[in-house]
């Protein structure tokens, strides 16, 4: 079957939702091919923007701090690049990040407004939201059952944490120990912690109740009623003013069930940052895909791309596969957005480290050829530490319109994009800057590319 | 320092499979016993093996050892069965001149066969061959078939243990021995730091049996005595699944042979052999020792590199100090060194002779303290081999999957009923907590309230946590968090757990790191750095002697 449109996206995530949304608000007819379920649904669902310099331990109490130190350090990675503008004047280049990363931040929260994972926080400051581990992270946006207004800054405020039985993904007790201990060592609110378990059971069974059950069960009328009388009087115990949950609010419903156990519990109800499979992940996932199809975005869910044609440096064709057909798709513009070893855009052996859908040249976090590494070569000793792993700092290296280039420096074809984890020059996991990064670049890409098309035609 | 005034027997230093089976010989046999383990129990070398427990195929020319193997396969069978599993093996060869002249091994390992209740060793045709393992070469021209037992080796040093606790033993893990107390050059006691009060300890001793392993010259040296090993490091890479019907055994790039064996849930592939004079607890698998390790394997599994790998693991063979011979010609028989100092060591030894080297040594125990109490390691069941256990029975009564259960039957035997007798009044811990091997929260609970763990690391050792496809990516911080509540640790506690047992799951993945390992990691690292932000977590973490340096 043979297709045709003004932009092809390759991967549906962060990125590549952003760009394509972006493109189809344009008036462009364009095309997502993924192939499976993306990274994005797999994370905390925090939109996080940059955190932490990589080594360095104090966080960054602004993204725009953080973008500046950025810019300034490291000039190739990827926030870096939207600062290359022609005739840009050197004093001039921050701002342009910073502008453009606002920009990209303040259209996404009002894009998402209205969907099932609207966000809160603003690109003014960073916040501390709580894990499931009982410890806090630096981000910038959180959807708003995620969102606490004064917990961490009302000298009154006790906080619940409720668990849930037989559900292994999150145990209140722990979470309260661990995140009391760090309060009282900083000597901020909250001063005093308490923790209890709930029972739900979607299926009947006490046990193995996964979040996802969960969030489904809630999704269903009248099951936060029972939830707000089970956990009435354990706030009453204690006196709380704040209920930490894990992330199981309901998958679209979980903005109308904060309310109603607010309201009946009288506390402030919000969810915990939570471990994959999660559902603000899951949510974030829909809701970006809701925004994408709203704006006039088509998709093609569970297509590989797996060959493409290119003619005088420029790509006509790529050829998708889904198990049951092959799609041709001509495009003007192509925009590759496959995300990491996770998503599947890099993939490595003992030879060296892959672009999987095109060949293009991989460079190391030193922007040296990534082609014949030994992966392991590019790991620290220490498993958990802020230099990260320089392996997931490698992947595609950009020029200004943020097209993959080659090894003489030019861009591979005219008319290839990329954006998000597939790009060089970033641990999103140490610096915190995932969603961000993705979001940005899949922005600025998209910009480049509409005005490739629209100069072409 | 911490005095106490109490006295034993024998002290058993070093709790790999050695040191359990002599404190649990001594424990039996009556003897005030205390085995002293500066880490956990199955901690270093036995806990980086194959869990082969050899008919000595390897060593047909010590006809004696080789009686001797099978004879305590017939034991280990009749005392441990539960944790034991038969593995057919095939030797493929793709060239005649491979197999030489020397087809002695046939007959030696015919010779005993019938005592271990396995077919004699057998000639299979190309046909036959591939039909077994379709993965393999289609030019082998004919293949050489046996059985061997498997045990598994964190069990078998743990049942050794729990067994000698009930005859009466201490078991005190986490206790490191730093010296002696003499008088005359004679021992009189034993001084150990104990890492989890942080105090210096002391107990006196009558005599002490040095397990130490490759430790071993160390412990001899405190008490002024020499003692010499031949320390070899051996590496093996762990796949995520059985890939293999059964187990292929071939001959490697430089003539030695080596394996690949369905294990538990995952592969084994192995082992290296170099002499080595590192310090064991920093040593990880090189890049070469892969390479030669994938490079063997694949001139007969032409396809074993689409296979995951999932870690690698190293140890180090104490073996007997023979030089100027290859490894393999080293003896694997076992030495018992008396010091005639109160010190007793061990040197060399097979996993499979363990219960063999600890009856030797008690024998020469009872014979200096005056005991004539016989040996009975070899009659009397490990706990759990009591009977049998019908799966499918407590699967219908429990509601636990037949798989679950199957898998905890093979660590427990019929332990396994209290297990799930604790869900009766807690259904909740029927949750999955590993999923990959799989654990539920009971068996957790119960492994830590009864089998001593102190770090989530020990968990794994008693329970295979962490040990499958994932490395532990979704179980780490659940288990973490049980081993907090039943310990009671404090927060820091908790997040210094997950961070030592990623560290010592990431010695392990690093070297051999490709392929979906890479996407495993990014999730590793996207959780528990980027979400739960442990890299900058404050907690008082300390390096692992393999992360130390640059």
């Amino acid at each position: 079957m043979d297709m045709e449109c003004d932009l092809l996206v390759i991967g549906g995530g962060m990125a590549g939702l952003v760009a394509g949304t972006l493109a189809a608000e344009a008036g462009l007819s364009t095309i997502l091919l993924r192939k499976g379920q993306s990274a994005t649904a797999y994370s905390s669902g925090a939109i996080d923007i940059i955190g932490y310099l990589p080594d360095a331990s104090e966080p960054f109490s602004t993204p725009e701090e953080g973008l500046a130190a950025i810019a300034g350090l490291y000039p190739l990675h990827p926030y870096s690049i939207i600062g290359y503008v022609d005739g840009i004047k050197p004093e001039d280049v921050v701002d342009e990040i910073v502008g453009r990363t606002r920009d990209t931040i303040t259209w996404l929260k009002e894009k998402l407004k209205d969907t099932i994972a609207p966000l809160s926080g603003d690109f003014k400051s960073n916040i501390f939201p709580i894990t499931i581990l009982g410890t806090t992270k630096p981000t910038c946006l959180v959807q708003k059952t995620m969102y606490s207004e004064d917990l961490q800054t009302r000298e009154d405020s006790v906080l619940l944490f409720t668990g849930f039985s037989g559900n292994a993904d999150f145990n209140p007790s722990v979470a309260a120990k661990t995140y009391l201990e760090d309060r009282i060592a900083i000597g901020e609110p909250p001063r005093k912690v308490g923790h209890c378990t709930l029972r739900v059971s979607p299926f009947g069974k006490p046990y193995n109740v996964s979040s996802v059950e969960i969030a489904r069960h809630l999704d269903h009328e009248r099951s936060i009623e029972d939830l707000a009388t089970q956990l009435k009087p354990q706030v009453e115990q204690l006196g709380a003013t704040h209920v930490a949950v894990p992330p199981v609010l309901g998958i679209k419903t979980a903005m109308d069930n904060k309310k109603k156990l607010e309201d009946q519990i009288g506390a402030e109800v919000f969810e915990m940052l939570g471990f994959p499979p999660s559902v603000p992940g899951l949510r974030l996932q829909l809701a970006l895909e809701e925004m994408y199809r709203t704006n006039g975005g088509k998709m093609l869910v569970g297509h590989e791309a797996t060959s493409y044609i290119k003619t005088e440096g420029r790509i006509t064709k790529v050829s998708a596969k889904a198990p049951r057909r092959e799609m041709n798709i001509e495009a003007k513009a192509f925009i590759l957005s496959t995300g990491k070893y996770i998503g599947g855009g890099l993939s490595g052996d003992e030879n060296g480290i892959r672009e999987t859908v095109f060949g293009l040249m991989t460079v190391t976090d030193a922007y040296h050829s990534a082609g014949e590494i030994i992966p392991s070569r590019y790991t620290n000793r220490i498993a958990i530490s802020p230099e990260g792993h320089p392996i997931n700092s490698c992947g595609l290296t950009l020029d200004p319109h943020f097209r993959p280039i080659n090894e003489d420096g030019v861009e591979w074809a005219s008319n290839l994009y990329s954006a998000g984890a597939v790009l060089a020059g970033y641990d999103y996991s140490i610096e915190k800057s995932g969603l961000g990064v993705a979001a940005v670049s899949g922005f600025s890409a998209a910009k480049h590319a509409i005005d490739f098309i629209k100069e072409v035609a | 320092m911490c005095m106490s005034d109490s006295e034993f027997d024998v002290v058993v230093i070093g709790g790999g499979s050695t040191g359990t089976a002599v404190a649990r010989d001594c424990a039996m046999r009556g003897f005030r016993t205390l085995l002293l383990e500066r880490d956990d129990i199955a901690s270093a070398t036995v806990g980086t093996c194959a869990g082969m427990i050899s008919s000595g195929l390897k060593y047909r020319s010590e006809p004696d050892i080789m009686k001797m193997c099978s004879t305590e396969v017939v034991h280990l069978n009749r005392i441990a069965r539960h944790i034991i599993m038969k593995n057919p093996i095939l030797t493929p060869f793709r060239d005649l001149s491979d197999v030489g002249s020397d087809m002695e091994y046939v007959e030696s390992y015919s010779e005993h066969a019938e005592e271990r209740d396995v077919p004699e060793m057998m000639f299979l045709t190309p046909e036959a061959t591939i039909a077994i393992e379709p993965l393999l070469h289609p030019d082998v021209v004919f293949s050489v078939y046996y059985e061997e037992f498997f045990i598994d080796p964190f069990r078998l040093c743990l049942l050794q243990a729990l067994d000698a606790k009930r005859h009466g033993a201490e078991i005190k893990t986490y206790c490191e021995v730093i010296g002696f107390e003499t008088v005359n050059d004679v021992i009189q006691g034993v001084v150990f730091y104990n890492r989890i009060t942080g105090t210096t300890e002391k107990i006196g001793a009558k005599i002490v049996v040095n397990a130490a392993g490759p430790w071993a010259p160390k412990i001899a040296g405190f008490s002024g005595a020499e003692l010499e090993l031949r320390l070899n490091k051996g590496a093996h890479i762990i796949l995520d699944r059985r890939v293999v019907n059964v187990g292929i055994s071939v001959k490697a790039l430089d003539g030695r042979y080596i394996y690949l064996f369905p294990h538990e849930n995952t592969t084994l592939l192995g082992t290296t052999a170099l002499d080595t004079w590192e310090d064991p607890d920093s040593l990880v698998a090189s890049f070469d020792e892969i390479e030669y390790l994938m490079r063997s394997i694949e001139t007969y599994i032409p396809s074993i590199r689409d296979a995951r790998i999932i870690r690698t693991m190293a140890g180090v063979r104490p073996l007997v100090a023979d030089w100027k011979v290859p490894e393999g010609k080293v003896t694997r028989g076992y030495q018992v060194i008396d010091h005639e100092n109160g010190l007793i060591s061990f040197t060399g030894g097979k996993l499979v002779m363990c219960r063999h080297m600890a009856e030797a040594v008690t024998d020469i125990v009872s014979k200096k303290l005056g005991n004539d109490s016989a040996c009975t390691t070899h009659e009397k069941p490990l706990p759990g081999n009591e009977a049998d256990v019908d799966v499918e029975a407590l699967s219908a009564e429990y509601g636990v999957s037949m798989h679950a259960l199957e898998r905890m039957r093979a660590r427990r035997g019929t332990e396994m009923t209290k297990i799930l007798e604790l869900t009766k009044d807690h259904p909740e811990w029927k949750t999955t907590i590993c999923t990959c091997e799989p654990i539920i929260e009971a068996e957790i609970r119960y492994a830590i309230r009864e089998e001593f763990p102190q770090t989530l690391n020990d968990l794994r050792r008693r329970l295979r946590l962490g040990t499958g496809p994932c490395q532990g990516t979704f179980c780490t911080y659940k288990a973490a968090s049980i081993l907090s509540e039943e310990l009671d640790l404090q927060g820091d506690d908790f997040l210094v757990d997950i961070l030592d047992f990623r560290a010592e799951r990431w010695k392990g993945i690093r070297p051999s790191m490709r392929g979906e390992q890479l996407a495993q990691e990014e999730l590793a690292q996207g959780m528990y750095s980027c979400v739960g932000n442990l890299d900058q977590s404050d907690v008082d973490y300390d390096l692992k002697p393999w992360e130390e340096g640059v």
